[in-house]
């Protein structure tokens, strides 16, 4: 194969670990993010995105109204980051198209990895198919049940790990690995 | 590749930011509730007739039917209320705080959130006296700060000011119709 990472000049193979680092760098602070206003448990994922669990079931037949005592410390009490069908759509617009743009880029390291077409295939398809677990998992969380919430962290815990799949394999075979390689 | 570099770009661009607390809530319930010593959450359920004539008046209703205020009391003395009304513009969320005085005017306003990105836009706008614009203001008075400052700050103050208007007016127009009208 013409395009192989092991064999590449040394710019690329800089290259493409300057991109693997930079990408890593925006994990670790997205990861940071997501413990900020979503969390890594399936009730906070389940309160960020299907919200509060409804008071009512439906809207009363008549506007009612219900009161209680508040302290101070209630004030204080950390807010739920609840993330509603707008936002929700904001964001989905917002970073799928970002997601596919970085799916693609460890794509194309993956093409350049030696490895077998049926690693090569299931790796490219985690890449893709991680954010759409997570987005699915938002969407159906919202509009279906909080029981999907823990697809989201599956999605999420996906990207991570097929981030961390083709950084090891790229910088091992890149750096690492000199046995059978002509140079 | 072409495309793809400049989808990643409209995508930077169009990226909301983190939202940040400029004032945190039991500060700005202290400022706009002041000399309260206990405080009562009174949470007006509402129907769909009654949620659709709060949408007729400020094209918002809330998103789980539920209007919250707070009122504060000093002793037994009724010091106000409070509410925390929500903005969603183009930038992110914005939040205000919205004291009422037991007459039921506008006793002050405060920014309690907004995003990385219009914090600087807010911090100007209240810099130049956005929030003092709101004082005394009654339930079916308009809010007009942005119109204010529209001389005295950059289009982007004003812009937020704008957003901050439209917080003031919901909470105006949730509790002029719904705080002392329906019976707990």
């Amino acid at each position: 194969m013409l395009y192989d990472l092991r064999r590449a000049d040394l710019p690329i193979k800089w290259l493409v670990t300057c991109l693997l680092a930079t990408l890593g760098i925006s994990y670790v602070f997205g990861a940071l993010m997501v413990s900020l206003y979503a969390g890594f448990t399936p009730e906070r994922v389940a309160a960020t995105y299907g919200g509060r669990a409804m008071p009512m079931p439906m809207p009363p037949e008549t506007t009612m109204v219900m009161e209680h005592a508040m302290s101070m410390a209630e004030f204080a009490r950390p807010e739920v980051h609840e993330v509603d069908t707008n936002l929700l759509i904001q964001d989905t617009h917002v970073h799928v198209p970002m997601y596919g743009v970085i799916a693609a880029a460890l794509s194309l390291v993956v093409a350049g990895l030696s490895l077998s077409q049926g690693w090569a295939v299931a790796l490219i398809t985690l890449l893709f198919s991680a954010p759409w677990l997570d987005f699915a998992g938002m969407w159906l969380t919202k509009f279906v049940s909080g029981r999907f919430a823990p697809v989201t962290l599956i999605g999420g815990w996906a990207m991570g790990l097929g981030y961390v799949a083709v950084a090891a394999l790229a910088i091992q075979q890149m750096w690492f690995r000199t046995r059978g390689v002509d140079r | 590749m072409n495309l793809l570099l400049r989808g990643a770009a409209i995508a930077a661009v169009l990226h909301i930011t983190p939202v940040v607390v400029l004032v945190k809530r039991p500060d700005a319930v202290q400022t706009l509730l002041p000399g309260a010593d206990s405080y009562v959450a009174r949470e007006v359920h509402l129907s769909d007739p009654d949620a659709h004539r709060l949408h007729g008046l400020v094209d918002w209703s809330p998103d789980d039917g539920v209007l919250t205020f707070y009122r504060g009391k000093a002793g037994g003395t009724d010091v106000g209320a409070l509410t925390f009304a929500r903005v969603d513009t183009p930038h992110g969320p914005i939040e205000v705080a919205v004291g009422f005085t037991p007459q039921g005017a506008v006793r002050g306003v405060v920014v309690t959130k907004a995003t990385v990105e219009m914090k600087p836009w807010v911090l100007e706008a209240v810099g130049a006296g956005l929030v003092e614009r709101y004082r005394g203001l009654k339930p079916g008075d308009v809010p007009a700060g942005a119109a204010a400052l529209a001389e005295h700050t950059g289009k982007l103050a004003v812009y937020v000011a704008g957003e901050v208007d439209k917080g003031v007016a919901r909470a105006l127009a949730a509790y002029g119709a719904f705080y002392n009208h329906v019976r707990a």
